[in-house]
Order: C-alpha cells, then structure tokens, then sequence
C-alpha cells in the first residue's frame, strides 16, 4: 500500500519532470520541416551574438567566483575564529538576498549609481559590468557563505590558525595557503553553483543593459521559434555539467577525508 | 503453559540466517536477559517479539494468544531503546501518556496514569520539560515509564543501559528491577555487558551465533557454563592444557603435576578456573608470576602456566605480603571451582 | 583590550562594506523613494498610488502564482522525498534524484520558459500528442501556459527539486526509533504523522515554504521569457516601469518595490514567528 503510493509520486514526478525535457528536445529537431534535424543548433552556434554573449557571460561568471571567494572566505573564517557573536548576523546578511528580489536590489543600483550620483558607475561601459558583477556576488552570496561556512565548520579554524601563527605565518598566508585549500572542497561546490545562477541570469543583465547570455536568450525567444529551444537544451546541459562536476568535486574531497 | 512462548524461531535476512531455531519459555513476572556478543541475533529475536521484524519459521505467543502475524502496534508491548527514543517535540508528560493518548483515553485518566507513572520512576517533578531537558540517565527512566504507562503485557528493554556512564548504569539497573518487581511485569533484556545480565535477571539466555547456546539462573551460567562459548563470555576464564590419565575417576595431568577431580571426566577435556577459584598453596601446579595489580579490595596475580597466562584473584588481606614478579608459585588442586568443559565445545 | 575589539571589528569590514553597498543600501534607497515627491520630501502619495486595481490586481495574482506553486511544490516535493526515503522505493533511485533536484532547481529563468513552451505551447510536445492521440485540445478547454496556471506549472520545475534537496536530510534525521516506539505504543501510522513526525518537521516545511514562496515572489526572467508583459504579475510591471516607465510616474515604480519587500519580508516574518512557536521543544 504505502509502496504503491511512493511509486505514484515519483512516477508523477519523474513525468512532470521528464516530459519538458523531452518535449524541449523534441522541439529543437523540428527545425526542417518532415524531418529531424540539426539546424537550430546550427543556427544558434553559428550566431556571432551567441557566442558574443555566452563569452561574456562565462567571464562575468568567473570573475564573480573570483570576487565572491575573496568576500566570502576571508569573513566566514574571520567571524569563526574572532568574532563568533557576530555569526547570526552576518549569515543574516548573506540570506537576504534569498528575501530581496534581484529586481529590487538592480533598480536600487540604478538609482544609486546613475549618472548624476556620486559613484557614476552606470555612466560607462566598464564601470556598469563591475555594477553587474557586485550584483551577481550578491545573488551568489547566499550559496557561497553557506559552502564555505559548512566546510569550515569541518576544521579547528582556531587550532590551525594558531599552529600557522606559531610557525610565524601571516594572515595572507594563513588564509590563503592554509584555510583555502581545506575549504576548496567547499569552495569549489559554492563556485559552481555560483557559474550556473550568473551564467543565465536575466534580470540584472537586462536592466543594466550588458550584452549577457540571459537577455540573449530572451531575445530569440521573442523573435525565433526553434532556436529557444536549442538554447534551452544547451543550458540545461551547462547547469547539469556544472552540477555534476561539483557532486564529483564534493564525492571526492568526502573520499580524501574519510581516507585521512 | 508459560506467559511468554517463543516457538522455533527462525530468522533469516536475505541469505544469511541470523536466528537458528530459538525456544524459549518465560514465566509470568520473570526477568529474562538474552546475554551475546553484537551480532548473535539476540536483539534480532526481541525485536520479532516487538513485531518489527517477522520470523521466517516459528510462533510467538502471548499469553497464550499467537501474536506472529500482528502489528506492533496490536501487541500491548512496552519497548525501551537504546537510544531513548523520546519525542522530542512532546513534553516529559506527553511523552509518557502517548501510548494512552493514541488508545483514546479520556485526559483526566491520562493525567493520574502520568502522574503515577513519573513517581514511579521518581520524577515526580519533570511532567512539563522537554527531553533535551534532562540528562541521559533522566531520559531513560521517562522512556521506562512511557513503555510501562498502557500496561503492557511484556516489557522489552534492548540494551537500555548501554549509552549511559558507568555510575548511573549501575543505579538504574538496580531501579529498572526494582520497577520490575514491584509491578511484576514479564520482562525481556538485551545486553552484551555480562556484569549487568548477572545482576538482574531471574534467568540468562546466552546467544551466540544466532543460536540460544545456554539458558539458565545467573548462578548456573557462570559456573556451570554449558559450552566453551558460555565459559568464555560470561567472566574471565583461565585454561589449562590437562592430559586425562582416567576419566571414571577424573585423574587429570596439568603442567607436570598429577591430580584427581573426583568425578568422572570425558575422555578430552578442557580445563579451566575462574581467577577467584584459584588459590596459592604450597604445592600443587607450578606457576611463575609474571605480574601483581593491587586493586584494593582485590590482588590480582598475573602468572604463567607451562606456557600459558592466567590470572589469580584473591581478597586483600593487609597481613598478607604480595608475591614478587619472577616467583615460583604452586597453585593448589583442591577444591570444585575447576570446570572441566567438554572438549572443542 | 578595547584595541583588540576594533582590530577584530576590522576584519569584516569589506565584507560589511560589500553587503552595504550592493545589498543594504540599494534595497534602502528604494524603500526611502517609495516615501517621497520627486521633490525628495516625505509622502504617503506613492502608496496610495498602489491601490490603483492595475497595481492591486498584479499583487494579487503574484500572491496567487506563489502561493499555489510554493504549497504545490512543498506537497509533491515532499511527497516524493518520502517516497525516497521511507516509502520502500528501491534505494538507487534516491542518488539520480537527488542530483536531478541539484540541477532543477537551478534550471530557471529564459530556459525553463523555452522548455515548457515547446512542451504545452500552442505546438507544444505534450500538447500536440495529447491532441493526436487522445483528441484533447488543451488549449480549446481553456488552458493557456500564459495563465495562472501556466506559470505555477512552469515554476514548479524549480520549486519541487527545491523541496525536495531541503527536506531530504530533515526526513532523514527522523529517527527509526521513534516510528518503532509510536508503533510498540500503540499508533497507527496516521497518529505517528500527526503527533510526531510532522510536528518535529513542521519548521523546516515552513522555512521551506517561505523560501519557495519568495523564490516565485520574485522570478522575472522566466515570466517574461514565457509571457512577455502580457501577464501582468508585480515583478513584470517593475520590470517594465523600470526600463520604460509605463505607470508614468518614477516614485510608484518604488513603491511597487517597496511592496514587493514588504510581501518577501512578511512571509519570512510569519516564518521566523511561527517557527519560534513549532520550535518551543528545541533548544
């Protein structure tokens, strides 16, 4: 009895699930007409603007790794080994973004960093990505600190920290040659995650006007019929690889620790 | 006809039989522990008695009801667990009246069962805290008392004392049998710890392998153990290599020296002495000692016999002066504390 | 000692300033204009201005949207994470489950909005076979993907995996030993459920659910891939008045914000009180 209803949710379930993925597929062939074919994915892949845009979107990606790690790993260590009082309101902190919509947060930096402000950053080109990236560290801010904060949870911050200290290293060295590489584990599954929410994301993208990936993928859509769902496959399979990369990345840093 | 009947019990999982044929009667009001290593199906039979687990041959009967093919939740069986396995969102109160919540007692009669229930168990005062409450020892008694609470027709404690210190283990086993005896409620105990199976059962039933090897009083377990097994596990056992030179009178030789049990032995034994049934004399087996541990009450005497390490136990006496490492000893041959144990049993 | 304390204070301050300039001050700013002219002073105009039906019907049907997939979600999220866990399904299902949750959850946005209009859009897979082989036209039954209804299915392809990655561990953390000892007590699996299982559950269900109910609360891109403006849900219209002011007035596109805030803030509130009231048994 309870078997056969465990078997109804996730038939249910794996229905719901599978039959978009399927339809999706099903719907990038039906480019030619009579026949499956190719074609939208050809079209899509030899588009300049893909591959314009998907660049951009790699690197805006990487770059918010970049400045996330460096947020992140230097606070969350700091708050564990210092100022531990401080724990529920910084992981307050890092939730908000989960609370405030990104809407509202990229119309606040509209109004805050407009032209006629004090810091101009949307008056240029290079000043509006880096308005772009801080954005993106703050929508990863959440999952970032999460990661990092659980793999530090796994350490004897103070112990380590006070074993470096006594061998006379500094702080760049404790955090950067000793605290890093035992969180990369941590580090890496934040990351991840980080590269697939930035890597389509749409909003922010759009209202600050940068060429990136999700404002492309909204304009095909708009003005194609196959080539969106082309698209739509191609980024399932890059937030897959990105998933599955980063269970690989934590089944084996769990491997090496279970091994110690 | 006894209260509690387990019948040829049989339990396999998969292709591996961890229960061989288990029997077993318990009187009404009886205290039975299934004593065993982890790993011998000791816990596997209680818990076909709770009903999580249903028996691949055999019949379990209650009060002469046949209670095989029940639900645990039909069976009226007070269960304590290892892990105390309190609620943890109910109060100590709720906790302790949920089985009689569930059986659709009215509150007021809940009220004063729980009530009853927590002098019992001697914390009259907890009814309003949550289990995190309390300490390991507190929250073990709460899950006595909710087991107890609907009147169960059996009580089964699976290695309730095992995730508690040493000094409350001791305490609480001596409430859990005073309890027992008081409302004189069939009762089975799982334990690896032979100390505490000794202490308070009515009977032992040792388990190993999946096979009930010996069952019997506290008193018979540890010295007349039935099998090499039992001998072994239950106390400390010291043996010794005896060749046997006539059965019908039980002349034995031990490292050299010669000496009659005076009863009949099989034709190969295997010798053998708990520590506090050894004793020195001035000639008997020879032994050199090897070590001396004073434990106040006790010395404990490490010595070596033609090959082999045994230990002597014997009361302090202040008067009596401590032999010295390397000393030749005799151990006497007097006395019916040897146990002479079938041989490759 | 009082040197020490400002020097350990140090240690966060890029952080601090980071979250202050990108998340706290943006966010304030917004809810400081949803209170002012466009003279800079102080005004209550802008929220009256939400009562317009255009901006109440859209609060309204956002509400509605997140509140059918957040409830939905949890329902067959943890439906199917029960299943896993305890509901005698064969145990190598649970892995591929689980990483297809890690991958769902965060396949929102444009994409998801491609994959559900070539599944149950006008030419859609799912769609055009229920048409040929069971002659059904979904579509001249009255559903639209670009309805209520549309988008809490859509969005229901992220908020189930989300269930379901959360909610594992907590039905994982339920131990053997309680169902054992309500059972052996005398408790159907019924009474089990509702007096203990799902109590011990209760804040994480609602922790859950106010994040899930958030998480669609504020969803764009995948609206607006599958919609255009044509459905007008509250993040559209701040989306269009921001890009093109539509209301013909700055100061409500504010306000709008300002109430979208208020809507996330009250659900987490309600959350964080509620929680505090389940949790009385937790330390």
């Amino acid at each position: 009895m309870k078997r056969i209803w465990s078997w109804g949710a996730i038939v249910f379930g794996g229905l719901y699930f599978l039959l978009p993925l399927i339809g999706t597929v099903e719907f990038s062939l039906r480019m030619r007409r009579g026949e499956y074919s190719l074609d939208a994915y050809r079209s899509v892949l030899a588009d300049p603007q893909f591959r314009a845009t998907f660049s951009y979107s790699v690197v805006m990606a990487l770059l918010t790794i970049v400045l996330g790690v460096l947020i992140v790993v230097p606070t969350a260590y700091w708050v564990r080994l210092r100022l531990p009082r401080l724990r529920p309101v910084i992981e307050f902190i890092t939730l908000l973004p989960l609370v405030i919509p990104a809407i509202v947060v990229v119309f606040g930096y509209i109004r805050l960093y407009n032209t006629s402000s004090i810091l101009p950053l949307t008056g240029t080109a290079s000043g509006t990505n880096l308005l772009l990236l801080c954005g993106y560290a703050t929508l990863a801010l959440p999952y970032m600190y999460r990661a990092v904060d659980t793999g530090l949870s796994t350490l004897d911050v103070r112990s380590l920290t006070e074993a470096a200290q006594s061998l006379g290293a500094g702080w760049t060295r404790i955090i950067g040659s000793l605290i890093l590489p035992n969180v990369l584990g941590a580090v890496m599954s934040g990351a991840f995650l980080s590269f697939a929410i930035v890597i389509g994301e749409f909003t922010m993208a759009a209202l600050l006007n940068r060429p990136a990936f999700g404002p492309y993928m909204q304009l095909l859509g708009a003005n194609r019929a196959y080539e969106p769902a082309a698209l739509a496959v191609i980024a399932f399979a890059a937030t897959w690889g990105c998933m599955g990369v980063m269970q690989l990345i934590s089944r084996l840093a769990g491997v090496r620790k279970t091994a110690k | 006809m006894s209260f509690l009947n387990l019948d040829h019990l049989q339990k396999s999982f998969g292709s591996t039989k961890v229960v061989h044929d288990f029997n077993l009667n318990v009187e009404k009001g009886e205290f039975v522990s299934f004593l065993g290593p982890s790993g011998c199906g000791k816990t596997t039979v209680l818990r076909m008695v709770a009903g999580f687990e249903e028996p691949s041959v055999g019949r379990i009967l209650i009060d002469g009801q046949d209670v095989t093919r029940l639900r645990p939740n039909q069976r009226q069986i007070g269960m304590v667990f290892q892990a105390y396995a309190l609620f943890p969102n109910l109060t100590v109160a709720d906790n302790v009246g949920f089985g009689l919540k569930v059986a659709g007692v009215p509150r007021a009669e809940r009220a004063g069962r729980v009530t009853e229930m927590l002098e019992l168990i001697g914390l009259p005062e907890m009814g309003a805290r949550f289990p995190w409450q309390l300490s390991g020892g507190q929250q073990q008694r709460v899950a006595l008392a909710r087991a107890l609470a609907p009147r169960p027709r059996v009580l089964l404690l699976d290695e309730p004392l095992s995730a508690l210190d040493a000094k409350i283990r001791v305490s609480l086993r001596n409430q859990i049998r005073e309890i027992q005896q008081q409302l004189g409620i069939t009762t089975i105990f799982v334990t690896h710890d032979q100390e505490e199976a000794l202490s308070i059962s009515d009977r032992i039933v040792v388990m190993h392998k999946g096979i009930a090897d010996q069952t019997g009083t506290p008193r018979q377990i540890y010295n007349q153990p039935a099998t090499d097994f039992v001998a072994g596990f239950v106390g400390t056992l010291n043996r010794f290599d005896a060749e046997v030179l006539d059965a019908p009178t039980g002349r034995l030789r031990v490292a050299g020296t010669e000496f009659a049990l005076g009863r009949a032995v099989p034709s190969a034994v295997s010798l053998a002495a708990r520590p506090e049934g050894l004793s020195l004399a001035d000639d008997g087996i020879p032994a050199e000692v090897t070590g001396v541990e004073f434990l106040g009450s006790v010395q404990r005497l490490r010595m070596r016999v033609a090959g082999r390490e045994i230990v002597l136990d014997r009361f302090n006496a202040p008067s009596a002066a401590l032999p010295e490492p390397g000393e030749a000893v005799h151990i006497s041959t007097q006395g019916s504390s040897w146990l002479v144990l079938p041989h490759g049993a | 000692m009082m040197s020490r304390f400002g020097w350990n204070w140090l240690g966060i301050v890029p952080f601090l300033a980071f979250a202050g300039l990108f998340l706290v001050l943006p966010t304030m700013n917004i809810v400081i204009g949803a209170f002012q002219n466009p003279e800079g002073h102080f005004t209550l105009a802008n929220l009256a201005g939400l009562a317009s039906p255009r901006i109440v019907d859209s609060f309204a049907i956002s509400i509605k949207v997140s509140l059918a997939s957040a409830l939905l979600g949890c329902l067959i999220g943890f439906a199917m994470a029960a299943a896993v866990v305890m509901g005698g399904v064969p145990d190598w299902i649970k892995a591929p489950l689980m990483t297809f949750s890690g991958v769902a959850s965060n396949f929102a946005g444009v994409p998801l909005a491609f994959a559900f209009i070539a599944t149950l859009g006008r030419v859609g897979l799912v769609t055009m076979l229920l048409k040929q082989w069971f002659g059904i036209n979904i579509y001249a039954m009255g559903f639209n993907l670009l309805s209520f209804w549309g988008l809490t299915l859509t969005y229901l392809f992220f908020q189930i995996p989300l269930m379901i990655l959360i909610i594992t561990p907590a039905l994982e953390g339920l131990k053997r030993e309680w169902r054992e000892a309500a059972e052996v007590l005398g408790a159907s699996s019924g009474q089990y459920w509702r007096m203990v299982a799902l109590p011990i559950l209760f804040p994480s269900l609602l922790g859950t659910f106010a994040l899930l109910f958030a998480n669609s609360f504020g969803a764009v891109a995948t609206a607006y891939a599958l919609t255009g403006s044509s459905l007008s849900i509250v993040p559209i219209m701040l989306f269009a008045q921001i890009r093109g002011d539509v209301l013909q007035d700055p100061h409500l596109g504010y306000a709008m914000a300002f109430g979208m805030i208020v809507v996330t803030g009250l659900a987490n509130l309600a959350y964080v009180i509620m929680r505090s009231r389940a949790e009385r048994w937790m330390r």
